[in-house]
């Protein structure tokens, strides 16, 4: 049975229409004129326990939406929504209890007080078993390396240790579910693989629930094995990034550097990419030539001190998704749900 | 026996259970005032301040009109003084946090929470309170070597301090639904301005409500305002007789029980706001 399951999920603002100029904003004052926007047109997910998914689209796709639905906050205009077993909307508290949330550029720490305290006010707020609390906060505070500043006022912490706050401030309860938005944004690499280092950790050994949203596609590519992709509101793609990759990132690079200079660098089945000083770099289609060929095809014709293969980044592939659109023969978007 | 006693007991225990966020809101609310000490220290000074020009106002007026309405000088120096203790508890607004949190949306992550707002914003005002009644301690202590003030009987004591209790909650309410106006329109200080400034004109914090003329006199007897600071204070200086205290608090309860539902029904507006087109 899966822990998240939407079907046909829709939401559809309303705001009133302003007519421009100060004559029209008076008739705003006596007539309405509304105009319906769809932030999400018919979403259909299903995700099963312990599932790691990157929630990805760009700015007002519908992603941040879709996530106030799922938490109960906002309700749908129309289809169906269930999270571990409860309809969001309709039973909001107890739904809380399922859910922990982090937002990258929120924290829900008390500003003015040292760390520990925000943690003994949501162990209040869930009724978390004294033992549990203490079992978590130890173990978190070890993976997360918080010990240096459990004693220090929010308002002091850098963004990295925040962040990490937030992180144990979320999970303290146990939850089965956790959203996470965008959650190193603004971190330096050290941090974010720290981050990154916990959510992956805690999958695996709670079998906690992610969906994360993010920018930083670095995050997904390192953390999920399963992508949903969203645009205008409407899901583009579900399935293994494995997949798309396969499927869109078909091209490779050649990076290859000459131990001799050549003026001049031609190889047939690869075109040049680019050219600095005798670091040259080829690109080629892995379905017409192998990079097995290729490699011997330069070192015949020229002498070579080293060369690499790279792959196409996620965040190249899902790009080109967006600007063409996904189409696969192959695969049904959105993906069926499973029964 | 022993069953209702366990069940008894399992009531307690689940009533504990849903009480303890809010006891520890309050104790967090209560720590974070504490420390801002520079603030508490300003804030003893300036009322030692105030209690001691409020002295010299009533009696530099009362030089010039003896003894208005029969309310003797040191009775209109007790009410001055005790008018502005009150201030001290009832100027405290937890509720302003909603108005923030709106403003930040951050009213969205607490609506996560498994906790019923209102509540929240409640005892986290609680906690605020509780460390300002504390500061009080001192500074009436100060305040009494400067002036006189007439400590009533027991039962007087009594009654007051239940007719405040009640009073604190409207006004509480009074600030709760001026707040959750920023759900609809995010700048509301200057409306809350003026009725704040109402309030403690109307209500009777800076002179008795005995003092406004005919007519205009009984309709702030009639404002709700007046159950905030005029009634607790007319039962104190002993204007009220205990024959009256019944019939005032009643007045006082059923303002109470109407901000009470203007409230609920308010909130419960806001959030359906909130949750159908997104705040």
């Amino acid at each position: 049975m899966p822990i998240i399951e939407t079907r046909d999920l829709r939401k559809v603002f309303r705001s009133v229409k302003r007519a421009p100029g100060p004559i029209g904003a008076l008739r705003t004052l006596f007539s309405r004129e509304y105009v319906e926007r769809a932030a999400v047109e018919g979403v259909t997910m299903s995700l099963e326990a312990g599932e790691l998914v990157g929630y990805i689209g760009p700015n007002g796709a519908g992603k941040s939406t879709t996530i106030k639905m799922l938490t109960g906050i906002l309700v749908p205009t129309s289809g169906m929504i269930e999270v571990a077993g409860l309809v969001p909307y309709a039973d909001r508290r107890r739904n809380a209890r399922n859910i922990g949330v982090v937002f990258g550029q929120r924290s829900q720490l008390y500003w003015d007080l040292p760390l520990i305290e925000s943690f003994e006010l949501l162990r209040a707020i869930y009724s978390v078993a004294p033992d549990r609390y203490r079992q978590n906060l130890a173990e978190f505070t070890e993976l997360l390396e918080m010990s240096d500043f459990l004693t220090t006022p929010v308002r002091q912490l850098s963004l990295g240790q925040r962040m990490r706050g937030d992180f144990a401030a979320a999970m303290l309860h146990d939850p089965r579910i956790v959203y996470l938005d965008e959650p190193t944004i603004g971190l330096d690499v050290l941090a974010k693989e720290a981050i990154r280092t916990f959510i992956a950790r805690v999958n695996e050994q709670r079998g906690t629930t992610f969906i994360l949203t993010t920018h930083d596609l670095a995050d997904v590519e390192r953390l999920c094995r399963r992508i949903v992709l969203i645009d205008k509101g409407t899901l583009i793609y579900d399935g293994e990034i494995e997949r798309i990759k396969e499927q869109y990132g078909t091209h490779r690079t050649l990076v290859v550097e000459f131990s001799e200079h050549y003026p001049e660098i031609a190889v047939e089945g690869a075109e040049l990419e680019s050219r600095t000083g005798d670091l040259v770099r080829l690109r080629f289609d892995r379905k017409t030539i192998s990079a097995d060929q290729l490699i011997r095809r330069v070192t015949e014709s020229y002498c070579v001190s080293d060369v690499s293969i790279e792959e196409p980044e996620l965040e190249s592939i899902i790009r080109r998704i967006y600007v063409e659109g996904y189409a696969d023969p192959g695969v049904k978007a959105p993906a069926p749900a499973l029964t | 026996m022993t069953t209702s006693g366990s069940t008894g007991a399992s009531i307690r225990v689940r009533v504990g259970h849903y009480l303890e966020p809010y006891v520890e809101f309050a104790r967090k609310a209560f720590a974070r005032e504490a420390t801002y000490r520079v603030e508490v220290f300003t804030n003893v000074g300036s009322l030692i301040l105030r209690v001691y020009l409020l002295r010299s106002l009533w009696t530099a007026l009362y030089s010039q009109n003896a003894a208005p309405l029969n309310i003797p000088l040191h009775a209109m120096i007790t009410y001055a003084t005790v008018a502005l203790l009150m201030s001290l508890i009832l100027e405290i607004d937890g509720t302003r946090a909603i108005r923030e949190r709106i403003r930040e949306g951050s009213i969205a992550t607490d609506l996560m929470k498994p906790i019923v707002l209102p509540f929240y914003f409640f005892s986290d005002g609680f906690g605020q309170t509780v460390f300002h009644a504390m500061m009080i301690v001192p500074s009436l202590a100060l305040a009494l070597l400067l002036v006189h003030v007439d400590v009533p009987s027991f039962p007087v004591c009594v009654a007051f301090a239940l007719s405040f209790t009640i009073g604190y909650l409207v006004n509480f309410l009074l600030n709760f639904l001026m707040n959750t106006v920023a759900f609809w329109t995010l700048e509301t200080f200057a409306v809350q301005l003026m009725i704040r400034w109402a309030s403690d004109l109307l209500g009777g914090q800076l002179i008795p409500l005995d003092f406004f003329p005919g007519f205009f006199g009984q309709l702030v007897e009639g404002l709700p305002f007046a159950a905030i600071y005029s009634t607790p204070l007319r039962i104190y200086i002993g204007e009220l007789p205990p024959s009256a205290w019944l019939g005032a608090m009643s007045v006082q309860v059923m303002w109470l029980a109407l901000f009470g539902a203007f409230a609920t029904a308010i909130w419960r507006l806001a959030e359906r706001r909130v949750v159908v087109q997104g705040g």
